[in-house]
């Protein structure tokens, strides 16, 4: 029985309480210990979300919610908008000239881009990993502990704690331990992305956005990169970009399909790789489109 | 193509053969006839152009150690270290010392000019290099591209103004404004610590050692502004979106990322204008008051350089007969090449301790 659902038994005793007393008690206990059990299951909302780049419309009318600790997919051809929609919910593109939104994106109950929103908090909260590697100039164990550093979440020796855990995390701490000083540029490809991995979970994040992290990988780090995504819920809850429909179907609780500006359809990824609904969805998946 | 080496080879896959190099009619072509005299000529005329400033440069300074070398072995070590400036009587009696001819009473020491140069030099850097990387980084990084694209102009422009115009206006104007307004001020305010010494005292007339140090950095700033921010252009944009997605500040991003991804480009650009300023001689004989055999006790008093020196002594230098102090500014002259060899050997180690950290060159993410 994984975590993920052992959250979702837990969910259960919260809205039909339990009539085997014996059986159910240890749903209690994991209830009592849960330190999301105030907090709502969709940690992020999109409530009918329009983007735009000045007169061209991007995307309309996107709904969708994001359950805590999920891993939701993101995928349709080139150019349907997926990773501006990403890109949208840690606010990256703000500051790209032309950009409008319509409706609205909310973290946890709070929208993101509300009058009480720190943004770079908000960036601390929703973490982002890269197309490709891109670790900063600087050491490789700076590197994991930059974020921490620029919101000053712990400091001095701590740092070296915090990275050495992180590292670990990510299956990298054997192979850089001794080498923490040296440059990230001399790490494989692969390593500089579970490096940048690092990095963007050294601050805590609580939503990771992940666009197209492996496409500049090989198949062995891939693998590497998709097996930690799995054991990264349900702490976290991620949304991943992926132009390989594999991989989308290994990694992915839930799994959404943008076309032509919309949403056409979202669900258990299982349920939408074998039994889509939508004509144009079924052509995406089976290999006859895109 | 042509499959080979299936069957007589014994089962190793075929493979697509290459179109021959040798046989192929229009590589042949380029090869031979006209076309391989052009790049002949292109090979040559390239080696020549390439070894040319190398060439050049060795030959002055050997024209320049050749001519130096009588003062060198009359002066001797005093020439470093000595604080006098002694052309002896020049219409008085010849003294021979190691065989070399020299007017009596001779007593050639630099140190002051040397010290000159490098602090005049070392203020102008002071100044000039966080205004022009300030200025790199808001032209690339902040400022709308109409704006920056007309201070680039002004930029460009202020690098091509003839280094006398900007002494005259130190001396009639930046100089005079400098001594009755500003120094007066930071004389008196200054705290009262031991490192801070030389900001106090008197503030003199406006010729001396922080003009110099202020027309040098007005100098070089368009020196190195226009190199940092061609550097900051090129810098890819996938780290700085990494900095912001972390939720870093414009200011972090430019310091973490930014800036350390070119730091070996923004060390060359300063050693460049480093250079400019320790060379610069008439714009600096026109602020610093030109004096040869005094340090300055703070940052205001006059001072001198080893290029004002160079040019305000060369005509009194003629007058000796036996030569010697032309011989003795050849001398002071090498010395100066000296210094800036050494400057961009530093330089050139600061980077290799700095550069191991930083981008591997043509990253482009």
């Amino acid at each position: 029985m994984s975590e993920g659902d052992q959250r979702r038994a837990g969910e259960q005793v919260r809205t039909s309480p339990a009539e085997n007393h014996g059986e159910r008690e240890i749903d209690h206990v994991l209830e009592a210990l849960d330190p999301d059990r105030e907090r709502p299951h969709d940690v992020v909302l999109s409530k009918d979300l329009s983007l735009s780049f000045g007169d061209n419309r991007i995307l309309s009318g996107v709904n969708i919610e994001f359950r805590r600790g999920t891993i939701t997919a993101l995928i349709g051809p080139t150019g349907c908008g997926k990773s501006t929609f990403l890109r949208t919910l840690n606010r990256m593109n703000d500051k790209v000239s032309g950009f409008r939104y319509e409706g609205d994106v909310t973290l946890e109950g709070a929208s993101i881009w509300g009058p009480d929103q720190n943004l770079l908090h908000l960036r601390r909260r929703v973490g982002m990993v890269f197309q490709r590697p891109n670790p900063f100039p600087m050491s490789i164990g700076d590197n994991v502990v930059a974020g921490v550093k620029a919101h000053q979440i712990a400091k001095g020796k701590q740092l070296d704690v915090v990275a050495e855990e992180r590292l670990r995390q990510v299956g990298l701490w054997d192979h850089v331990k001794d080498r923490l000083n040296d440059s990230p540029f001399r790490l494989s490809g692969g390593q500089q992305q579970l490096l940048c991995l690092a990095r963007a979970l050294a601050v805590g994040p609580e939503v990771l956005l992940l666009d197209e992290p492996t496409s500049a990988l090989d198949p062995i780090s891939t693998e590497l990169v998709e097996t930690l995504l799995r054991k990264l819920t349900p702490a976290l809850t991620l949304i991943i970009v992926t132009h390989n429909l594999g991989q989308a179907r290994r990694t992915s609780d839930n799994t959404m399909f943008l076309y032509g500006g919309k949403l056409v359809e979202h669900g258990p990824t299982e349920e939408l790789f074998e039994r889509p609904r939508d004509p144009s969805t079924e052509h995406y998946v089976t290999g006859r489109m895109g | 193509m042509v499959a080979v080496g299936d069957a007589a080879t014994g089962g190793t896959p075929p493979v697509a053969a290459r179109p021959s190099v040798k046989r192929d009619p229009l590589l042949q072509r380029i090869r031979t006839g006209v076309r391989a005299n052009e790049h002949h000529l292109w090979g040559w005329g390239g080696r020549i152009s390439a070894a040319a400033p190398f060439v050049a440069l060795v030959l002055t300074v050997l024209v320049l150690a050749f001519k130096a070398w009588p003062a060198v072995k009359v002066n001797g070590a005093h020439f470093l270290v000595g604080t006098d400036w002694k052309p002896g009587s020049t219409y008085g009696a010849v003294a021979y010392t190691n065989g070399v001819p020299h007017p009596v009473g001779v007593s050639y020491g630099a140190w002051p000019v040397i010290a000159g140069t490098l602090e005049s030099s070392g203020i102008a850097l002071l100044i000039a290099l966080p205004i022009s990387v300030g200025a790199a980084f808001a032209l690339t990084e902040r400022l709308p591209r109409w704006i920056a694209e007309i201070l680039r102009y002004a930029i460009e422009i202020l690098a091509g103004v003839p280094s006398v115009l900007i002494g005259l206006w130190g001396a009639l104007t930046l100089g005079p404004l400098l001594a009755n307004d500003v120094y007066p001020f930071i004389a008196s305010h200054v705290p009262d610590v031991p490192g801070f010494s030389y900001l106090k005292g008197p503030v003199g007339h406006g010729e001396g050692l922080l003009t110099s140090g202020m027309v040098l950095a007005l100098m070089i700033i368009p020196i190195i502004a226009s190199t940092t921010r061609t550097l900051f252009a090129q810098v890819p944009p996938l780290p700085k979106e990494g900095g912001e997605a972390l939720g870093m500040t414009d200011w972090e991003v430019g310091r973490r990322i930014t800036i350390p991804w070119v730091r070996s480009g923004i060390i060359g650009a300063t050693v460049l204008g480093l250079g400019r300023a320790i060379g610069e001689t008439i714009a600096v004989a026109m602020v610093s008051g030109s004096l040869l055999a005094t340090i300055s006790p703070n940052v205001y008093g006059t001072m001198g350089t080893i290029a004002a020196t160079l040019v305000t002594q060369l005509d009194s230098a003629f007058v000796d007969g036996t030569g010697f102090e032309v011989r003795t500014l050849a001398e002071l002259a090498v010395v100066l090449v000296l210094v800036l060899l050494i400057v961009n050997i530093l330089a050139r180690l600061i980077i290799r301790r700095t550069g191991n950290l930083s981008a591997p060159l043509g990253v482009g993410l």
